[in-house]
């Protein structure tokens, strides 16, 4: 007990170091990812898994409250003229104001009149249900687009879009101040604004954040910054993200024709918001989103985009359609940082590349289940860094850590043999050569004596040359049996122990000499995840223990090998029935060769004086089990 | 089994790659066993072709062949055939001709489960003995030469074999019911306990009680 206490902490504590010191690259790596995110270089695949997740959410039904009125090309042709005239527009208005509908927006540009009809449309507009639309001058050129010059100010919002590097447009602009610092309001916001008036809702301060916008109990999140995946944005005026409206037919759109000629029912009107804009391919009205489920996703029609955001703002106050909300900062990299070590974890204690990858794509497919969950509860959080940090850290360390461990235990390997070689060239030779030395100094030797005892200095330093050449030798796939035999690892396990076996048995070992009869049996053995360097292990395993009896087993007359799998175990075993080795001697190299292999297979090694006389050694692993565990 | 196939229907392959040395075994088999079928092969891929379509009772190889004419004669590519054609055909009864019987030492586990007849025939032994080992190979006897082994060599389910028939008595029925095999098997087990005991086929002895008598002497069993 006290032994398994003692090996169970010894792991522990092994186990730390591995960390401490095999965590490092996987830190390193989380650590620069980190660092990409908050340079912004990762924002354009972030943004990318944001409108791939919304793209893919369920069809949401037809908002009723919204009809577009699209001006198409057909309409273009039928009127024979573009612009469209301002009689033509009147006439729209006039007809549309008959249905009673909660508010217009006429979003096509008016600046200027269009003549004919022009004084008809300044009739229609002075319903106070139209809104019309202007442009802010940008900051660059400081021009912008008037509205209609006869309009008050309540009865226009502007249509400035607001486009991220990669083109894409992901945000609603809801209000701006202009170059002289007049404060404007946005044609959606206009449009949300007064058709909640008619749901008694007005435009107030938010409670939790005092600068947002709220209808009623609903605050609209305001676009900051550093807002999700955004690094350093312009976050100026009054913004939201958009969370469009998902599926193909999102709003109900009817054409000018649909309406001259009366072929729409009145029920679609009244009340509710109409939008009036262009829909004609033609008349470049068009911007890029690619979070939108369309045939071309690169064009989607301005007065769509004033719908959603128009939609979003209703939908939310009306129906707590969610708002698309982040986290703080740092619960965002809270959450990286434990996918990285979650990969870490994987990298670390699977071994097998195959069960890696099934582990890995588990994991990936969890996160991106949990970051797609969230995302249809309005919750937008960094899946791609995160991503990035798991496949990294588990797959790329996996392969560093296994490395890294052949090297270490080669160079273990390497150590044992220097001490050994010192050792036994201080046990041996060295005190050999001294005694020789002393005798010739004081010339008391017979020349016989001399080479027997210069034969024996041979035989020493030859046989500390053999190891040192078989250890240096052990690379690739070859076993280094003698001077003259190399087995390939590669063949089974079993055909290539047995060479060892009866190699080992035609040397010329004072105990072999006694031997009778053996019994041996080499049964094909479980080999799936042996590396080429644990079974050159268990062959020099094998080869030592057929040694020890060579050398240890006196007078023994029968040796028993057994290299054979059953029953989920894997078993090398060397018996025999000799006096029995002395166990007070302290342990050789080849004990603590066999210790560390037992280490890394996970196994029990065996050596032991029989009760019945003789000795065992034995190496078993369970196969079975070490695949649990290291899963 | 092979000793109950009447003579004339036994089908031989021989494999050579010494035209001289094929025609001289094929005369000896020939007069052995006037009425058998033989066919002969002279490199590897002849051979597996032969053995797969003739399904012969015997196959006599020689271990040194080329792989395809042409090539190099190698013991290594005799080795890796037998061992192809011992794991596909574990009942063929195959006799080895060889000039370097020692090369086939790796390959005893799997010649120590294969189920057929095997003997190994050094290739200086004079035609009448090799004809013998023919003839035991036919029998399902197995041979290997002294060279092949250094000291009695068992597998530990051939001594459970030699306990379960000579402490207990039991028939082989009885000893396959014990060790949970067949009965085929427990007699591919006796082969392969005389083949190491040395304990071959002789007139007028039966060869159970030698085996018997050899496993004491070897002070296998009490």
């Amino acid at each position: 007990m006290a032994d398994v206490n003692r090996s169970l902490g010894t792991r522990l504590k092994n186990e730390s170091s591995i960390w401490r010191i095999g965590a490092l690259p996987g830190v390193v790596i989380i650590g620069l990812v980190i660092a990409a995110r908050l340079t912004g270089v990762l924002q354009w695949l972030e943004w990318r898994a944001l409108d791939q997740g919304l793209r893919l959410r369920p069809a949401e039904p037809v908002d009723e409250r919204i009809l577009i009125v699209g001006i198409n090309e057909a309409d273009i042709r039928r009127i024979g003229t573009y612009p469209i005239p301002d009689r033509d527009l009147a006439a729209l208005l006039k007809t549309l104001q008959t249905y009673q509908p909660a508010a217009i927006g006429l979003d096509i540009v008016r600046d200027l009149p269009v003549q004919p009809g022009h004084k008809a449309l300044v009739q229609a507009l002075r319903d106070k249900r139209v809104i019309a639309i202007e442009k802010l001058p940008d900051d660059k050129s400081g021009i912008g687009i008037n509205p209609p010059p006869t309009l008050p100010a309540e009865q226009v919002g502007f249509v400035d879009a607001l486009f991220d590097t990669d083109g894409i447009l992901r945000r609603s602009l809801l209000g701006a101040s202009d170059l002289k610092g007049d404060w404007h309001s946005s044609l959606s916001l206009r449009l949300a604004e007064a058709f909640l008036l008619t749901k008694n809702l007005s435009l107030e301060n938010g409670i939790h954040d005092p600068e947002a916008m709220r209808f009623g109990s609903t605050e609209l999140i305001r676009f900051q910054p550093n807002f999700g995946s955004y690094v350093r944005a312009d976050a100026g005026g009054s913004q939201v993200l958009l969370n469009f409206r998902s599926g193909r037919n999102p709003f109900r759109i009817v054409s000018l024709q649909d309406i001259q000629l009366g072929q729409v029912n009145p029920k679609w009107i009244r009340d509710r918001i109409v939008l009036i804009g262009m829909t004609a391919p033609s008349t470049k009205d068009v911007v890029s989103s690619s979070a939108i489920v369309s045939d071309n996703p690169a064009l989607i029609y301005g007065v769509e985009i004033q719908a959603h955001a128009i939609s979003q703002i209703v939908s939310a106050t009306l129906d707590q359609r969610p708002l698309l909300n982040v986290w703080s900062d740092g619960w965002e990299y809270v959450w990286i940082i434990a996918w990285g070590i979650l990969g870490i974890s994987l990298g670390r204690f699977i071994r097998a590349p195959l069960w890696i990858l099934l582990g890995l794509t588990i994991a990936c497919i969890t996160l991106i289940g949990i970051s797609y969950g969230l995302l249809l509860l309005g919750w937008w959080i960094p899946v791609a860094p995160a991503l990035l940090v798991l496949v990294l850290n588990s797959a790329g360390l996996a392969a560093f850590y296994r490395y890294d461990q052949d090297l270490r235990s080669r160079l273990q390997d390497r150590q044992r043999v220097i001490d050994y070689t010192f050792n036994t060239i201080h046990n041996g030779p060295l005190q050999t050569l001294a005694t020789l030395l002393r005798q010739v100094q004081s010339q008391d030797l017979p020349s016989s004596q001399m080479l027997s005892e210069l034969q024996q200095l041979n035989q020493e330093l030859r046989s500390v040359y053999d190891s040192v050449r078989r250890d240096a030798l052990m690379q690739g796939d070859q076993f280094y049996l003698s001077h003259d035999r190399e087995l390939n690892l590669q063949e089974p396990m079993h055909e290539v122990l047995y060479e060892v076996y009866t190699n080992v048995m035609e040397r010329d070992l004072p105990c072999f000499k006694s031997l009778k009869v053996q019994l041996v049996t080499f049964e094909p053995m479980n080999e799936r995840r042996l590396s080429v360097e644990q079974k050159r292990g268990l062959c020099r395993f094998l080869e030592e223990a057929l040694c020890n009896v060579g050398k240890h087993a006196v007078c023994a007359s029968r040796l028993e090998v057994k290299c054979i799998h059953a029953k989920g175990r894997n078993l090398i075993q060397v018996m025999d029935n000799g006096r029995g080795y002395d166990s007070s001697l302290p342990e050789g190299m080849g004990t603590q060769q066999a210790r560390s292999l037992t280490k890394q297979l996970q196994g029990v090694f065996v050596r032991e004086v029989r009760s019945t006389g003789g000795t065992l050694c034995e190496l078993s692993w369970s196969v079975r089990k070490a695949r649990f565990w290291r899963f | 089994m092979s000793q109950e196939i009447s003579k004339s229907t036994e089908k031989i392959l021989v494999i050579d790659d010494h035209e001289s040395v094929l025609n001289g075994t094929v005369e000896g088999l020939k007069r052995q066993y006037p009425t058998a079928e033989i066919q002969t092969a002279q490199t590897a891929q002849a051979a597996s072709q032969w053995v797969e379509q003739g399904q012969p009772d015997l196959l006599v190889m020689d271990l040194s062949i080329p792989n395809v004419s042409g090539e190099i004669a190698q013991t290594e590519t005799g080795i890796q055939v037998l061992k192809t054609l011992m794991q596909i055909y574990p009942t063929l009864n195959i006799v080895v001709q060889s000039a370097h019987v020692r090369s086939l030492v790796r390959l005893k586990p799997i010649i120590s489960n294969h189920e057929g007849g095997f003997t190994i025939a050094d290739k200086s032994l004079p035609l009448q003995e090799m004809l013998k080992l023919v003839d035991w190979a036919l029998k399902g006897v197995n041979y290997t030469p002294k060279e092949m082994r250094t000291r009695l060599e068992l597998k530990h389910e051939w001594m459970n074999v030699l306990k379960l028939a000579f402490h207990e008595g039991l028939q082989d029925r009885a000893i396959a019911e014990r060790l949970n095999v067949a009965e085929r098997t427990v007699r591919h087990y006796w082969t392969k306990i005389q083949d190491a005991l040395e304990v071959y086929p002789e007139e007028g002895k039966n060869i159970r009680i030698q085996t018997e008598l050899r496993s004491r002497q070897e002070g296998l069993i009490d």
